[in-house]
């Protein structure tokens, strides 16, 4: 009498048939373990460089006064594009008292 | 925190107030009221004072005569909304009725068109000549004489 087939039999017989892991793999690890390495150090170098220039009370002078800067130079761009608008919007209303046969489109709907 | 970053955020701060306290000061106008409208054009035509004020004077003294046109206009279009319904109902059409109606909306915008050209023609004759092709391309859609000169 046979014994019923063991389901382990067919991965036991993949595994005798793995191959070796190459050679390589130990020296690619490491050198990927460097590059993260590598990356932190440079983020923590680059905050150093950071606090370093902006301890100095030139540099942090100059670094607040280029954001007020910006801060002005935005609000004007985003004033700019508001004032378009409203000016749109104001002709509109202008041209709508002036002339009452614009008002409500009227013009196009009665005869 | 580090000197460096308080830096870092004071200067964040700086420049986001910055911006808020600039974008909101900055003064607006009011599209619904003629004096916001007149605001505006002041400014949009770079006006002076002088002319302001006369511009100012011939819109205030238009105005109620426009204001009563307007809602002359607006109750014939409210006609013109019942009457169509009537022949929608009834499709049945008053051709006197209707022949009165089509007569009195044309005297109307007759009217208007004599308003508003009058208005346009006054103001723009305050204008330097530079003021009044801007204030004729502004005022194109409204006005037949603007649009020619635009043209």
């Amino acid at each position: 009498m046979n014994p019923s087939p063991d389901p382990l039999d067919p991965l036991l017989d993949r595994w005798r048939h793995t191959e070796a892991e190459t050679p390589s793999l130990a020296p690619e690890v490491w050198r990927r373990i460097g590059v993260e390495e590598r990356k932190k150090g440079a983020l923590a170098s680059f905050w150093e460089d950071l606090d370093m220039w902006l301890s100095r009370p030139p540099f942090a002078a100059l670094f607040v006064a280029c954001c007020a800067l910006l801060g002005l130079f935005l609000a004007e761009v985003r004033v700019n594009r508001h004032e378009r608008q409203q000016s749109a919007l104001l002709a509109k209303s202008y041209l709508q008292l002036i002339d009452p046969l614009l008002k409500e489109d009227v013009v196009a709907k009665t005869p | 925190m580090n000197r460096g970053r308080k830096i870092l955020l004071l200067g964040l701060v700086v420049g986001l107030a910055t911006h808020f306290v600039s974008y909101t000061v900055r003064r607006t106008y009011d599209p619904s009221s003629l004096d916001g409208q007149l605001a505006w054009m002041k400014s949009e035509l770079q006006l002076s004072d002088a002319q302001f004020a006369r511009i100012r004077e011939l819109h205030e003294a238009s105005s109620p005569r426009l204001r009563a046109l307007a809602s002359r206009v607006a109750q014939m279009q409210a006609e013109f909304v019942a009457f169509e319904n009537t022949r929608r109902q009834s499709d049945r059409v008053d051709f006197i009725e209707f022949a009165h109606f089509v007569e009195t909306r044309r005297a109307i915008s007759r009217e208007c068109l004599d308003s508003t050209r009058q208005l346009v023609l006054e103001s723009a004759s305050q204008m330097t000549p530079a003021q009044r092709a801007h204030y004729l391309g502004i005022v194109a859609p409204a006005s037949p004489e603007a649009r020619a000169v635009v043209r």
